[in-house]
């Protein structure tokens, strides 16, 4: 058999390692194979939208997510909206996240379990779950899914975004982690899942940038942005979660300072398993709102 | 709005991909590594951990870990420990009515270097005098004493937090009562002299661990391995950084079976002397010296990178018989 040629830093130093990349990970891709759509991504904030103690502002958080899924689905007004998104007739699971150190906030979780009653979906119709959802009957039976998690640095998969929050439909999450969760895209492709996510909401309202190790959380290195980025393509989501966190870094540290593994999986997720568009230039992003030191 | 950026993001995730490939390898090594590991789970004779700091009283429960279990602790993320001969894991949590949680995880690694080389390999903050090595910043105490490694943090903020913190920490430190010893290789590296970043020393015997730090190649074209110990070191000052990495092997034959693996995957060209210029206009080298190869990576100059090859050398002459 043909041994394989070993990939080395001086490939990076003669720019040829891109396209070994691609052969490295099993699938010929080159740099513009990117898929046709152009998916939109909201990225809304209001500097009111956490307080200095760092409460969240429930009314405020209500009022953004509002502002975005109205303009994602191109409607005047967010009921219509978000009528647009679900039907009376669903069972919904909100995929929130509860790690203790940066949760999904319950300001969000909260405004989006009230529009999805207000859309006419009976309260026994919707949960709201993270570690459980393999053994919650309304996550087993969903018929849509609404995806909710903090943005923040993760030691397997680089950040923790919209892909990586769907580990725990899997009944063994640790078989995801080598190759930095490079196919956490694989989770998306299984029937608990698969086609049912209606809607990703990344909170970027207080963002962990940067991280090192296992349990890593640093207080110094988490920073109010006070955003959400709203979309129904979670690859594009998470591409602009992951270039927010690398640009907030390079403000802080005067470079792009390593993480434990870069955030590989988005691309994968794009390029293998053909979830959506990891290709900034070729996302829509709409922005909202307060635009101080947006830095997208 | 259209959002519209060049291609560097696009370019830098995919070159990114190619560190990743060998990931799995870390899971591989780690996993075997703890299939021939005997469990120990002896840390109750040897350590007395404190009960009481600061008003900040034990909860009274203990949790353990091995090399099998550890993964239901960390999320997964026990193959950095294992990648350092993991042994043993001890959590304890304290609690004071209205104040944070503070968490303390007591982990017995293989060796002193190994609880050197887990320190190592996370550090960015601060000396905090505390154990024979020591960081804290951000509400996190990390620190080495002996075989032991040792986190500590607290669910929230506050000054008399921090100052429980580093006392839990002393406290812990003071129950270890076996010091260890550094690395060796690491008292051969160029120092000061040589604008040494101390803290950008890392020890480790994995090629996936050397990759987070400083990409070398996807593939294990070092043979490092559970029985090899290697150190990185960084020279230099603002943008202009020089990497050495220092590999003591088992054998001389698998030192020169390394460096032979070296020479062919990374100097091709390389005919009587091992350093090339690489395609950044900077200089790459390698040396071999009984059971140990050091390599260089971007020095400016040939002669910049013969030296420290060479002062390496003679530090080694110096110890070794």
């Amino acid at each position: 058999m043909k041994k394989e040629r070993a990939i080395t830093r001086r490939d990076f130093l003669r720019g040829t390692a891109g396209v070994l990349a691609g052969v490295a990970l099993g699938h010929g891709c080159t740099l513009e194979a990117s898929a046709e759509q152009r998916p939109k991504v909201i990225l809304v904030r209001h500097p009111d939208a956490v307080a200095p103690d760092g409460s969240f502002n429930g009314d405020i958080i209500q009022s953004i997510l509002d502002d975005a899924v109205k303009i994602l689905l191109g409607e005047n007004e967010p009921m219509s909206a978000w009528q647009k998104l679900f039907k009376k007739s669903d069972v919904v699971g909100i995929k929130s996240n509860s790690w203790n150190r940066l949760p999904t906030p319950k300001e969000v979780e909260n405004a989006i379990h009230r529009r999805l009653k207000d859309a006419g979906i009976p309260e026994e119709k919707i949960a709201i779950d993270d570690r459980g959802v393999l053994s919650n009957p309304i996550f087993l039976n969903s018929t849509a899914l609404v995806n909710a998690r903090p943005v923040r640095t993760h030691h397997w998969s680089g950040v923790g975004t919209c892909l990586k929050n769907y580990i725990q439909f899997v009944p063994e999450p640790s078989a995801y982690h080598p190759e930095a969760c490079s196919d956490l895209g694989k989770i998306w492709t299984l029937p608990v899942v698969k086609g049912k996510t209606r809607l990703n909401v990344l909170c970027a309202l207080t963002p962990q940038f940067y991280g090192r190790g296992a349990s890593f959380f640093d207080r110094r290195y988490v920073w109010p942005y006070k955003g959400l980025l709203v979309g129904t393509d979670p690859v594009a989501v998470d591409a602009l979660g992951a270039e927010l966190l690398k640009r907030k870094r390079i403000a802080f540290f005067g470079e792009d300072k390593t993480l434990d593994v870069p955030p590989i999986h988005i691309t994968v997720a794009d390029k293998k398993y053909h979830l959506g568009v990891s290709n900034l230039s070729r996302i829509e992003l709409v922005k909202v709102g307060w635009q101080e030191d947006a830095l997208l | 709005m259209t959002y519209r950026l060049g291609k560097s993001f696009y370019v830098a995730l995919l070159a990114a991909a190619v560190v990743l490939v060998a990931f799995t390898a870390l899971c591989i090594e780690s996993s075997q590594a703890a299939g021939t590991m005997k469990e120990e789970t002896s840390m109750d004779t040897k350590l007395n951990l404190p009960a009481e700091v600061d008003g900040w009283k034990w909860d009274g429960k203990e949790e353990r870990y091995d090399s099998k279990t550890i993964f239901k602790y960390i999320d997964g993320a026990g193959e950095v420990y294992l990648a350092y001969g993991f042994k043993g894991l001890v959590t304890r949590r304290f609690e004071k009515p209205g104040k944070p949680l503070l968490t303390a995880d007591v982990y017995e690694m293989g060796s002193s270097a190994d609880a050197y080389g887990v320190f190592s390999f996370e550090r960015q903050d601060e000396e905090a005098g505390i154990g024979q090595g020591s960081e804290f910043g951000g509400g996190l105490l990390r620190f080495w004493k002996g075989d032991y490694f040792v986190s500590i943090n607290a669910e929230g903020e506050g000054e008399d937090v921090d100052k429980a913190i580093l006392g839990l920490g002393r406290a812990i430190a003071e129950s270890i009562t076996k010091t260890g010893s550094r690395p060796e290789l690491i008292s051969y590296l160029p120092g000061k002299n040589f604008n040494l970043v101390e803290k950008n020393v890392y020890f480790f015997r994995s090629h996936v661990l050397l990759n987070q730090r400083f990409f070398v190649a996807h593939q294990n074209i070092l043979q490092l391995g559970p029985d090899v110990e290697a150190v990185l070191a960084e020279y230099g000052v603002g943008q202009e950084k020089v990497h050495l990495v220092l590999i003591r092997y088992p054998s001389e034959k698998r030192a020169l079976d390394g460096m032979a693996s070296f020479k062919k995957a990374y100097l091709p060209e390389a005919r009587t002397k091992d350093i090339v210029r690489t395609e950044d206009g900077k200089w790459a080298g390698a040396e071999h010296y009984k059971w140990f190869v050091t390599l260089v990576f971007g020095a400016a100059t040939e002669a910049d990178a013969e030296r420290l090859l060479q002062v390496t050398e003679i530090n080694m002459k110096g110890k070794i018989q």
